[in-house]
This record gives structure tokens, sequence and C-alpha cells, in this order.
């Protein structure tokens, strides 16, 4: 079986940045595997998760996407694009448009240009939009607008979109930050349990220790661009996740665990 | 503390002084500004009764100003599309986007009467220069606001919809326009209004319009009509105002 992702010695510094944002990193993940980033700010999980996603330019190393390589200089293709769906951390949605319009937008990939463009959707993705609005719990906001909602309601939304796309690959770039505990571990569940439905490969990054264990089967340490250990959740001590915030002045993810 | 009074003190002598060159240089007789006060309400009591006899002049001539100020906005619009991209950060390259700038400051600078004269000059009298008067000058702004609303649109949209495979078109459509759809509509209703403003005054210099009743009946001593005329330039200013303040609040 071919891995979702495989990623071998990869290196990459943003423009002008003195240290590098990933120091040869090296990781596989298998195929319907759900994995958990986890590691202080600046650790590199949001650049590793944009990789995966083919938005990263000019980086060195191979990696190779649901069994395409990608090409360090030039964006994949559009239908590999659609392959891989990407959950953003402030949801990156278009606030005026209204929810239906927003999960079609993950429609537009599979679509070719001329249908995206004069956004007459087929019948098939207005039923696998609203499908993905059903799985979210949102069925019944499509017709409102995004800038009505709340913030749990608008990271449901960003994941409909995302599972609009029927990604084999779904990157979720801390997809739970901005949500109370209760709140943050019913999205976890709703996109896990999507993901398993689908049979898709989910990688997301968290601080919250408490998630990653509950949510995921292996997680990935970061710290300072690299890959501090890559264990299976039950393999894992705390000490050694707690460790990785070694020097950080707080620690909001133990704390946070505390109050929880 | 002392450089902040020296500056004060600075720029108190300037204001002083440029007040006195302008009394000393202008010729400003103060005692026929106290003589003229009868003159002037001889002139206000030839407004009074203003003359109704001249409705129907006042209707074609407003007619016609609405029709420079539409067809000029229309022409401003279309003018300003591709100048706006051309002058956006994000759509354009600094080599072009810096001097498509500096081209709409230019035009910005060059007042709407004194364009209005040389298309007189150019094209003769009537609507027409009028209406390329207008559509020249509020290209100067619009353009400028248009780039503006193109470079405030938030990117991760854009990058999202990227990240899902949609092509540059489909975002252009679906992450960039329902952004910038409710700035454009604003900035072309109060550019309109503002073309409806100051077309009312083009017919002074011959380019169609209400202005022209106002300086004929001006220059021919029937203040009665020319009473009328300015109340009913007064009248649409404040129903142009009304309307578009709540055109633009639909829009916010």
């Amino acid at each position: 079986m071919t891995a979702a992702a495989q990623i071998d010695d990869v290196s990459f510094a943003h423009s002008g940045a003195d240290t590098s944002a990933l120091e040869h990193v090296s990781l596989s993940l298998p195929v319907g595997e759900i994995v958990a980033l986890f590691g202080p700010s600046g650790a590199g999980k949001t650049t590793l998760l944009t990789l995966l996603d083919g938005r990263l330019r000019h980086w060195c190393g191979r990696v190779s996407i649901l069994g395409a390589s990608l090409d360090p200089d030039h964006p994949p293709l559009r239908a590999c694009r659609a392959d891989t769906g990407f959950v953003f951390q402030e949801f990156a949605l278009v606030e005026r448009s209204n929810v239906l319009r927003n999960v079609l937008n993950g429609r537009l990939g599979r679509m070719s240009p001329i249908r995206a463009f004069f956004g007459t959707p087929r019948e098939r993705d207005l039923q696998v939009a609203k499908t993905a609005l059903a799985d979210c719990g949102i069925a019944d906001l499509e017709d409102r607008r995004v800038d009505s909602l709340s913030g749990g309601q608008r990271q449901r939304v960003s994941i409909g979109r995302c599972l609009a796309q029927e990604p084999r690959l779904i990157l979720a770039d801390e997809p739970v930050s901005s949500l109370d505990p209760t709140r943050a571990a019913e999205v976890l569940t709703l996109l896990t349990e999507a993901a398993l439905v689908r049979g898709a490969t989910v990688v997301f990054s968290s601080h919250q220790p408490d998630l990653a264990r509950r949510f995921a089967q292996r997680i990935v340490g970061m710290r300072d661009g690299r890959v501090a250990f890559d264990l299976p959740t039950s393999e894992l001590s705390e000490a050694a996740m707690a460790d990785l915030y070694r020097d950080a002045a707080q620690m909001p993810a133990i704390s946070l665990r505390v109050a929880s | 503390m002392r450089a902040r009074g020296f500056a004060s003190f600075t720029a108190a002598v300037l204001f002083a002084g440029a007040v006195l060159w302008s009394l000393a240089t202008t010729d400003v007789e103060l005692r026929r500004l106290v003589s003229s006060g009868p003159r002037i309400a001889d002139f206000l009591g030839r407004m009074f009764p203003p003359d109704p006899t001249v409705m129907e002049e006042i209707v074609s001539g407003s007619a016609e100003t609405l029709r420079i100020a539409i067809l000029g906005t229309l022409g401003a619009v279309l003018l300003s599309v591709p100048l706006g991209l051309l002058a956006s950060e994000t759509m354009s390259p600094p080599a072009v986007y810096r001097p498509v700038r500096i081209l709409l400051a230019l035009i910005r600078a060059i007042p709407l009467i004194l364009v209005a004269m040389l298309m007189v000059g150019a094209v003769g009298l009537g609507p027409l220069p009028g209406i390329i008067a207008v559509a020249f000058h509020a290209t100067g702004m619009l353009a400028k606001f248009y780039s503006e609303a193109i470079d405030g649109v938030a990117r991760a949209p854009i990058a999202a919809l990227e990240s899902a495979g949609a092509g540059p078109l489909a975002r252009l459509r679906y992450a960039i326009w329902p952004q910038m759809a409710p700035v454009v509509a604003r900035d072309t209703i109060f550019r309109f209004e503002l073309n409806l403003r100051e077309s009312l005054i083009l017919g002074v210099v011959g380019a169609g319009g209400i202005g022209f009743y106002i300086q004929t009946y001006v220059r021919s001593f029937q203040y009665d009509k020319a009473a009328s005329v300015t109340i009913a330039v007064v009248v649409m200013v404040v129903a142009i105002e009304a309307f578009n303040g709540a055109l633009r609040r639909r829009f916010s």
C-alpha cells in the first residue's frame, strides 16, 4: 500500500529568516491514519501542513502526496490540490457569502474551469456539499451568511468546505484552537468521524496534549523545525510530550488540560 | 517644549503674514464693502419672488444634468475597471502600479470645470463635452478607490480556494469579487453623487445641463428666474444626498 504522504529529508527556510522552519524532516503517513502534529508555536507544524497541501515553494528534499511527487517550484495540478483538503486555523471563509456557497467553493477544484467560473453546480456537487453540511451538523444554516455565525459554526463550515472536496488527505491547522474545550472535542469528533467514513487520512496540528491523545492514533512531536518523536499514541509518555515545551515561558497546553 | 513653542510662533507669524499679504495686494476697499450693503439687499430683493414660469427649463435642464452624470459615471466605471486593476498592488507589479497611480493623481489634480472648458473647445457646446469631462475627472478618484478595494481583500479565503483546486478565474469570482462588490458599489454610488453635484455647474462653461440657465439668467439680469433655478439645484442636491445615503446603507 502506498503511503498517503511520504516526506524524505525536507528542509525549508522562509525567505529572509535566519533559522529553518523545517530541518531534515522525514515522515511517512499510512493511508487512513489519524495523526496529530504536536509542539510549541514556531515548531514548524503549519509549515509542514502547508508543504503537504502543495502550497509551499522552494523547499529541498523529496515529497510525494497520494502517490504523486511534488515539485518544489511549481504548484500541483488542480486535481491533486482537490485531493488534499485543508482546514484553516482562521477558517478562511468568504464572509459575505452564505454557508452553502462557501461549502460549494470546496467543489470548485472538481469542476471544469468554465463550470467553476459560471457557478452552476451539478446535481452531484450539490449532493456532496449537502452531505458535508449534514455531517458537520449545520444543514439548517445553509442560507445564513458566514459573517452572522459564531466561531464554532464557522469552524464547522470550514470543515464542511474541506469535506466537500472529497479529499483523500485532510490537513487541519490548529482546527480547534479558538474553541472552548467542549466545542473543541465536538469539532474533532466530527472531523475524525467524517474522515473515517470517507477513508481519508487526517493530519491535524494541536497545542493540546489531551486532544492529541484522544483523537490521534499517532503523534508526531515537533520542535525547532525537527521531528522530535513519531510514535503510536499508546507508546507515548506524557513526559515526552511535556518535554517539547521545556523552555517555553508558559505551558498553555498543560494549564488548559487541568482547566478542562 | 521650547522647540514646540518656537514652531507654533513660526506658524502664527506665517499665518499673519499670509493674511496681511492677501489684504494688502487684493485691493479690498473696506468702504466699498460697507456701502454695498444696500446694493446686496437690492440684488436679493430682485430675486424675490422667484419666477415659477421657468419650470420647463428647470425640468429639461435637470434631466440633462442627470443624463450627463449617469453617462459620465458609466464612462468613469468603464475606464476605472482596467485602471483600477493596473493600480492595484495585488494585481500588478510595482513597475506598472506606480506610474498608473501617478497618472491617476494627476487626473485628480485637474478641476472638472477646467476639463469641461477644454472639452467644449475640443468637441463644441452641449452635453457631450460635459459627459467626457465627468468621465475623465471621476476616473482619477474611482480607479484609485477600485484599486484600494482590490488590495483590501482578505488573502486567506483566496488561499483556501487555491488549496481546494480552484483556478484563477474561479478564485476571482468566488473569493475576491464577493469581498470587493459592496465596496465597489458604495464607491460608485458615492462618485455618482459627486458627479451629479459637480455637473450642475457644467452649463456655466457651455458643457450642458441646468447650469446653462443659471448663467443665462444672471447675465440677462433675470434674477427672479435665476432664483428659481438655484432653488431647484438645492432641492436636487438634498434629494440626491438622501437617496444615495439610503442606497449606501444597503451596502454596508
